[in-house]
């Protein structure tokens, strides 16, 4: 028997699976994608008092501060009807974001004693960090029920579009995920960075006051208010406050949200799959 | 008799790894001087070749740094070489007792985790979960943090979670060397086990004398670079030889 005839059935290790493939791959490991998550969970307020009422605590303590300053300090919600359900809408949706995002960033640095030990499809650990956060906000979603019901705004037939919103939402989230996790493999400071990208995003994604208070005068250039409303979660934080307050909402806003968010998802998945082999070697 | 098929294949593989503290001097000095390649680079494995066969256990030797865990990070898949291609016939698990998983969650929640990871089935996972952690006689501290263990209780959670998918190829990195007597005995005959179902081990240890017993083959590298590679008694004969002089 010669050599030839036996590499025959060997297979190069290091390729990278086609798109197809690795999908399915991924696709087959989708327990791992959930275990991950429920695993962060129980350890992240561990060592709490509380534990895992910091869930429901965070977020609220955080609509708490919000309403205080913007609400009774600065005046913000003159006009406003319901300021309180408005602004823990936009709070909760901008959060789910910037957790996913920020979350993102570190789901590949760490982790490096997983990398370092096992195989899998690399792009499952942005993917469960994305899911961990969803979980919570299941939490939070609750509170906004409660919350619409507690201020008169009940329950509404458009709650039945929710699942839809945070599809769309997710596709958004997991995007930035992926971009951010490779950006941080690559540039360690890239994880100290985001989270003071997304507290200045916050003030022009209307979450705590409308930007169209800001944007709707004269004075403003059409090229600043395009790149304005070209932010997706400005059209995101709207879709939600549609759902709960039934605030008016676009057909064409939520079309350019859904191609936004998907644009995302594409890019992202793409810019971290390039550098699938790369992960954990430092 | 026949020759068994190959089962691993290594062929002229260079690798080599990026230090990430020597990152910021490398941009500094770069934006600085405007030369450099702004990377500082380990040449870890420098052109080494080889074939194993199935059934084959082979073990590999040679002093500190001389690139023998880079290797098998290569060979279990999770380092691409720089140069030069490495063919398999089926997935490799590494066995290492470097890394921990997950080291705040507990054992029992790294074996779901780990063996997820390596593609098992939930349903499947928990028709052995009461075997692996019988394998790894952790008893109550099998719920404790993987943290609070020490490298022998890591080594058994670790081998329990690379054997159970029955791996073609296990990939074994110092994770016998930590454990009592009573675990080596029982890995070992795991690993028969694994070898005559036609599987492959290849295993980096200090201890010789678990080469002598263990592996009918071993590789000396040095430097990077293969020293020797031949039946496991004669190889480490050779090394003990040049280490003392």
């Amino acid at each position: 028997m010669t050599a030839t005839e036996n590499a025959t059935a060997l297979r190069p290790l290091h390729t990278q699976a086609p798109v197809d493939r690795y999908l399915a791959d991924m696709w087959s490991r989708r327990d791992f994608a959930v275990a991950m998550p429920v695993e962060q969970i129980r350890a992240s307020h561990q060592d709490t008092l509380l534990g895992n009422i910091w869930h429901l605590g965070n977020p609220m303590l955080n609509v708490a501060v919000y309403y205080l300053v913007f609400g009774l300090m600065l005046n913000t919600d003159r006009g406003i009807r319901n300021f309180i359900l408005w602004l823990t809408v936009g709070v909760f949706a901008y959060r789910l974001t910037q957790a996913s995002v920020t979350g993102g960033a570190r789901s590949i640095s760490r982790n490096q004693g997983l990398l370092r030990s096992l195989r899998f499809p690399r792009a499952l650990l942005p993917v469960s960090e994305v899911i961990s956060r969803l979980l919570t906000f299941g939490f939070e979603l609750g509170v906004l029920a409660v919350l619409a019901v507690g201020t008169g705004e009940g329950v509404s037939r458009r709650w039945l579009a929710l699942p839809f919103v945070i599809l769309v939402h997710t596709m958004l989230n997991l995007g930035g995920a992926f971009i951010t996790a490779r950006l941080n493999d690559s540039f360690r400071d890239v994880e100290q960075i985001v989270p003071y990208m997304f507290r200045l995003l916050r003030y022009v994604s209307g979450v705590m006051f409308p930007i169209e208070r800001y944007l709707d005068n004269a004075t403003t250039a059409p090229y600043i208010q395009r790149i304005f409303n070209l932010n997706p979660l400005v059209d995101l934080v709207n879709l939600y406050r549609w759902v709960f307050l039934g605030l008016p909402m676009e057909l064409f806003q939520v079309a350019q949200l859904v191609v936004v968010s998907s644009l995302v998802l594409m890019v992202g998945f793409w810019y971290f799959r390039r550098a699938e082999l790369r992960y954990g070697r430092s | 008799m026949a020759v068994p098929p190959l089962s691993i294949s290594v062929r002229n593989v260079h690798i080599e790894y990026e230090l990430y503290s020597d990152r910021r001097a490398a941009i500094a000095q770069r934006l600085i001087t405007r030369t450099g390649t702004g990377r500082s680079v380990v040449r870890a494995v420098r052109g080494i070749s080889f074939d194993v066969r199935e059934g084959e256990a082979v073990g590999v030797i040679g002093s500190n740094g001389s690139g023998k865990s880079t290797l098998f990070s290569a060979l279990a898949g999770l380092l691409a070489p720089a140069r030069g291609q490495i063919l398999v016939s089926g997935e490799p698990t590494l066995l290492g007792v470097g890394a921990s998983l997950l080291p705040r969650a507990s054992g029992y929640r790294n074996i779901r985790i780990g063996c997820l990871a390596l593609g098992m089935s939930s349903q499947e996972i928990d028709a052995r979960l009461p075997e692996l952690i019988e394998f790894t006689e952790l008893g109550e501290a099998i719920h404790r943090p993987l943290r609070t263990y020490s490298s022998g209780m890591r080594a058994r959670l670790h081998f329990a979670i690379a054997t159970s998918v029955e791996p073609k190829i296990l990939l074994i990195d110092e994770g016998l060397a930590v454990g009592d007597r009573r675990f080596r005995r029982k890995s070992n005959q795991r690993i028969r086990g694994l070898l005559d179902k036609a599987g492959t081990l290849m295993m980096v240890t200090h201890s010789l004398g678990e080469i002598r017993h263990t592996c009918d083959r071993a590789l000396w590298i040095e430097q990077g670079k293969l020293v020797a590679d031949g039946e496991a008694n004669d190889v480490v004969d050779a090394y003990t030889e040049a280490s003392e002089r």
